[in-house]
């Protein structure tokens, strides 16, 4: 049955293909140069515009005030829900970031101080070297003490309570919602789409809305970033579970299990080394939004970063996004030990000490630092006097970069503005938008038949209807032009390390770092170099999604069947040869799906970069937010996303073709 | 030719189908049970299992042999009510299994089959000892008298000293060991076993079958053993169902099989197996001798190769004799010829 649909996706290119394409290509040409200058098909008109923004931002703003649903109003469910979720977070917030303030009758008032710095310190080191290793432990000491020491553990407390609890919420819902769409077949198909949307709208999109629902804080950062970080914990669960095998599920029915036992006995236990997986992403990707949703007064380092860029003292931003990526990589790595820890057998009995070791260690040093730092206050409270004070120097370092190299960097800049990214600029938005549509609507029907180009002329349709054509081309351009880059450069680099060892060990060990950094950090070094801008924002969008494309490369490559390779190499090919006629068209379908990857974080990235003044879709999300016009920014992140997605079913259809051609596996399978 | 059912029959398969997709019991009614595999495939539908009829007495080794997509799993699956038969009739331990309510079914697989898997299908996160007693843990069972019996199957299958091992900490064939034991526990009437050695190495295999006979003498379970592999099924059966193509092409004890081949696909696979290794004495001897030399006796229930060399060495006739010594045949080298030729 699966093979059927491969088959028949891969006719388009091969039966009728050669009609079919031409026959595309004529319409496509026609579209884009038959329209004259002033014609209604070059410039969508603005009468066929129709305005959705202030009806879907008068019905969003009539659900978060006045709408009500049985007995209660609307406001008072969402305000209830948040109510569920500060409660673990005021809590979390007081023991290890802010402490307590109570306040008495009488007027006085009484402060329970934090968590000793130490013993926050020393509990995550012992958790780290029992999953880990000593390298682990080492490296997560040093986190906490450059946070101490350069005067932010205040934020990095805050920033750490925030990710710990939407991550519980987040891991939980979608871990019920994954099981859901286990159990329930039609289930799983309703959700996907709603996932493709969760995961692909842009972020500033989501927080508009959670400002009128939850009011400006923390609160509604937290939500946005459970609603942004749930799909991937739900798509996992599903997936992990489904992966179970087949005999372990038999086995189940055949003990007998209940429901509740079959699910949290066999099935979730069985699959849980991917599970944890799957934690270890929603933790990556809360730390990511958090950092970012600081832009509706979440607080912590991101709140440090957006501050310092704002103000153009790069020295702090980049104080606080060191620590961001530190703490990044010490919650990947313990988490990814956690998930991959193997469990070992006692040779005779354990004794209850030696079962809760962890917990024994964890409470002693918790128990032992709170004590000490009653002794000793510095150990309690890291002294003011002994903070250092790295912003100041940076900031003057930065300056003194920029007055040294000025020239060379602005001429690198320069460079680029005006031979790649003005041209393509002018070229794309000077398109007439017929033939834009025209184009996608050929493609799409090559690729897979009518549903697809179906998918793409709708998609596109509704962006002109909705008045967003210009600013969608604007921000098209920009993920173009940077994709193009990204896919060149990783696919250079990506070769070079497949076939050699030192340079594959040097790009995994820098495609890993890049890849835990949180999307927010990487603004910091571009807008240190190149300020703000088109230019800055192609850098970061060429190095955050250029990651995908460096491993999809190499590990395309590798996994070539070593019998074809064999078979490529009795046969007199040489090295060239050997990548050319073998390696490459074979692992094709694989780098294709790396480039659906590119893409998709470009996507990502592209809404971020409005932060450094881009002006497409993505800078009506964030003005939106200021502007608290929910419609506004809800519809231009519903446009980027539904381009992300066009971009996604096509790239897909493209892989899937490219596999039935080259006779290996669907990549998309199972994805 | 075959045994009927009995009333020592446990488990009766009447006229069971199995067709995937939908609307496979319209299609059953409507095509006849000899219609075509292309008829049905032209509905959407594939048959797993088509008008089977077996049983399994008690206390007996009933071996389903067939190759890759023959419709042995698809049979065995049926009979523990994995899959749903598509029509058909289903009698386990007296009662019919197809109208068995979610209960009740919950009821007969928790106190009365167990079943043994290919790929073993142990939990990982559970040590030996929790794998093993988590049969009995779904019963609500407490954690100490749980722990005593699983510890007695763990025993038995020669595990012991591992309780508090993990399954990837152990090899293929002792994680199967492990699966053994599990299955075990609740001390079940019918033993499911699908493919259970397959998936180990020929020499682990081989101490695997031996094992199984043994364990097979002293708690005489009623078994359902599934295999692709002839040689272990004329190894371990007491009778042999051969499958091809979702249809039992004939069944019977081994040694039927192998001199009465049903057809051409049957004679292929008993072509393979040395006819000494599967007849018994009792099928080649000739009638009581009173001149036959009795003083070493020949068993009539051995299988003629153990007994090969001593008929072959000797010039005359030889008695052979019952498991209660009284003479019932004669055997002389002659015999052999066609056996072992």
């Amino acid at each position: 049955m699966g093979e059927n649909g491969q088959i028949t996706s891969g006719m388009y290119f091969s039966g009728r293909n050669l009609i079919m394409t031409a026959i595309g290509i004529v319409i496509v040409l026609f579209c884009t140069l038959a329209p004259s200058a002033e014609s209604v098909f070059t410039k969508f008109p603005k009468a066929w515009t129709i305005d959705l923004a202030t009806p879907l931002g008068d019905f969003l703003k009539f659900l978060a005030r006045k709408a009500e649903i049985g007995p209660f109003k609307f406001s008072q469910i969402t305000r209830g829900f948040g109510a569920l979720i500060s409660q673990p977070y005021e809590g979390l917030k007081g023991v290890v970031a802010t402490g307590f303030t109570l306040y008495h009758e009488e007027g006085g008032k009484s402060v329970i101080p934090p968590m000793a710095w130490t013993a926050v310190t020393a509990v995550f080191t012992i958790v780290a070297h029992h999953f880990g290793d000593r390298k682990l432990a080492i490296g997560t000491f040093a986190t906490f003490m450059f946070f101490v020491v350069f005067g932010i553990w205040e934020n990095a407390m805050l920033t750490l309570t925030l990710v710990t609890v939407s991550v519980l919420f987040a891991t939980f819902i979608g871990l019920l919602l994954g099981l859901w769409g286990y159990k329930s077949q039609r289930i799983n198909r309703a959700l996907q789409p709603v996932y493709d949307i969760m995961q692909t709208l842009p972020l500033f999109s989501y927080l508009v809305p959670m400002i009128l629902f939850f009011g400006f804080g923390p609160i509604a950062s937290l939500i946005a970033t459970i609603v942004f970080a749930l799909p991937p914990m739900a798509r996992v669960t599903t997936q992990s579970l489904q992966e179970v095998h087949t005999s372990v599920k038999e086995f189940g029915v055949m003990s007998g299990c209940s429901n509740r036992q079959m699910n949290w006995q066999v099935l979730i236990p069985a699959a849980r080394k991917s599970l944890l997986l799957g934690v270890n992403q929603v933790i990556m990707l809360a730390l990511s939004v958090v950092v970012i949703s600081s832009l509706i007064g979440a607080g912590g380092l991101g709140g440090d970063v957006l501050k310092a860029l704002k103000s153009l003292r790069i020295g702090d931003a980049v104080v606080a996004g060191v620590a961001v990526t530190l703490m990044a990589i010490v919650l990947d790595r313990i988490s990814y030990a956690i998930a991959m820890r193997r469990p070992i057998h006692w040779d005779i009995a354990p004794t209850w000490m030696q079962r809760n070791w962890l917990l024994v260690k964890v409470l002693l040093a918790l128990v032992g630092f709170t004590g000490l730092s009653f002794l000793v206050p510095a150990l309690q409270l890291w002294p003011d006097a002994w903070v250092v004070q790295a912003g100041k120097s940076a900031n003057q370092m930065i300056s003194w970069i920029s007055n040294n190299f000025h020239e060379q960097l602005s001429g690198f800049r320069d460079l680029f503005i005006i031979y790649l990214l003005k041209p393509v600029k002018l070229f794309l938005t000077g398109l007439p938008w017929i033939g834009v549509i025209a184009f996608f609507g050929t493609l799409g029907y090559l690729l897979d038949g009518w549903k697809l180009a179906l998918l793409g002329i709708v998609i596109f349709l509704l962006i002109a209807v909705g008045g967003y054509w210009t600013k969608a081309m604007i921000s098209l351009y920009l993920v173009v032009v940077s994709v193009v880059f990204a896919t060149f450069i990783g696919l250079l680099l990506g070769i070079l390390g497949a076939v050699n060892k030192p340079a594959r060990v040097f790009l995994i060990a820098a495609v890993d770092t890049l890849q835990t950094m949180p999307m927010f950090v990487y603004l910091i070094p571009v807008v240190m170099l190149f300020s703000i801008g088109d230019f800055p924002a192609f850098v970061a969008i060429v190095l955050y999604a250029v990651t995908p494309a460096i491993r999809y490369t190499i590990s395309a490559l590798d996994r070539v069947k070593p019998s074809l390779i064999e078979g490529g190499l009795m046969s007199g090919c040489s090295g060239w040869q050997l990548m050319t006629q073998i390696k490459l068209p074979l692992g094709l379908p694989t780098m294709l799906m790396g480039l659906n990857q590119v893409i998709m974080l470009a996507f990502g990235m592209l809404v971020i970069t409005a932060l450094v003044g881009t002006r497409g879709l993505e800078e009506i999300t964030l003005v939106a937010i200021a502007r608290v016009q929910a419609g506004d920014g809800l519809l231009a992140g519903l446009a980027i996303a539904g381009m992300a997605i066009v971009f996604d079913r096509y790239v897909r259809a493209a892989s899937a073709i490219a596999a039935y051609r080259m006779g290996v596996p669907n990549p998309n399978k199972g994805v | 030719m075959s045994s009927s059912a009995t009333p020592e029959t446990v488990l009766n398969c009447i006229d069971l189908w199995k067709v995937f997709g939908e609307g496979g019991a319209k299609a059953i009614a409507e095509l006849g049970p000899d219609a075509p595999e292309g008829a049905f495939k032209e509905r959407g539908l594939i048959v797993g299992a088509r008008n089977v009829n077996v049983h399994v007495n008690r206390g007996e080794i009933f071996v389903v042999m067939g190759l890759s997509g023959s419709g042995k799993s698809t049979l065995v699956r049926c009979m523990t009510r994995l899959h749903e038969p598509t029509a058909g009739q289903l009698i386990v331990l007296g009662q019919d299994v197809t109208n068995l309510s979610r209960k009740e079914l919950v009821d007969i697989r928790r106190n009365r089959l167990s079943m043994v898997f290919q790929d073993f299908a142990l939990l990982p996160h559970l040590t030996v000892m929790g794998n093993v007693a988590f049969p009995l843990k779904v019963q609500g069972v407490d954690r100490k008298t749980r722990e005593v019996k699983a510890k007695e199957m763990i025993d038995l299958v020669g595990l012991t000293g591992r309780e508090n091992y993990f399954p990837d900490e152990l090899s293929g064939g002792q994680q199967q060991r492990v699966g053994i034991a599990r299955s075990l526990t609740t001390q079940p009437e019918v033993w499911f076993l699908d493919e259970p050695f397959s998936a180990l190495d020929p020499l682990i295999r081989h101490d695997m079958q031996l094992e199984f006979l043994r364990i097979q003498k002293m708690l005489n379970k009623s078994i359902v053993f599934i295999t692709h592999d002839f040689e272990e099924a004329v190894r371990l059966a007491d009778r042999i169902a051969i499958m091809k193509n979702g249809s039992v092409i004939q069944q019977g004890p081994p040694e039927e099989l192998v001199l009465n081949p049903a057809d051409d696909y049957v004679k292929e696979f008993t072509k393979s197996i040395p006819k000494q290794k599967v007849l018994r004495v009792s099928a080649i001897m000739g009638p009581v001798d009173k001149g036959a030399l009795s003083d070493v006796p020949i068993k009539a229930s051995e299988t003629v190769d153990t007994v090969v060399a001593q008929v072959l060495m000797s010039d005359g006739v030889l008695a052979v004799t019952d498991d209660d010594n009284t003479v019932v045949g004669s055997i002389h080298r002659r015999d052999l010829v066609p056996v072992i030729t």
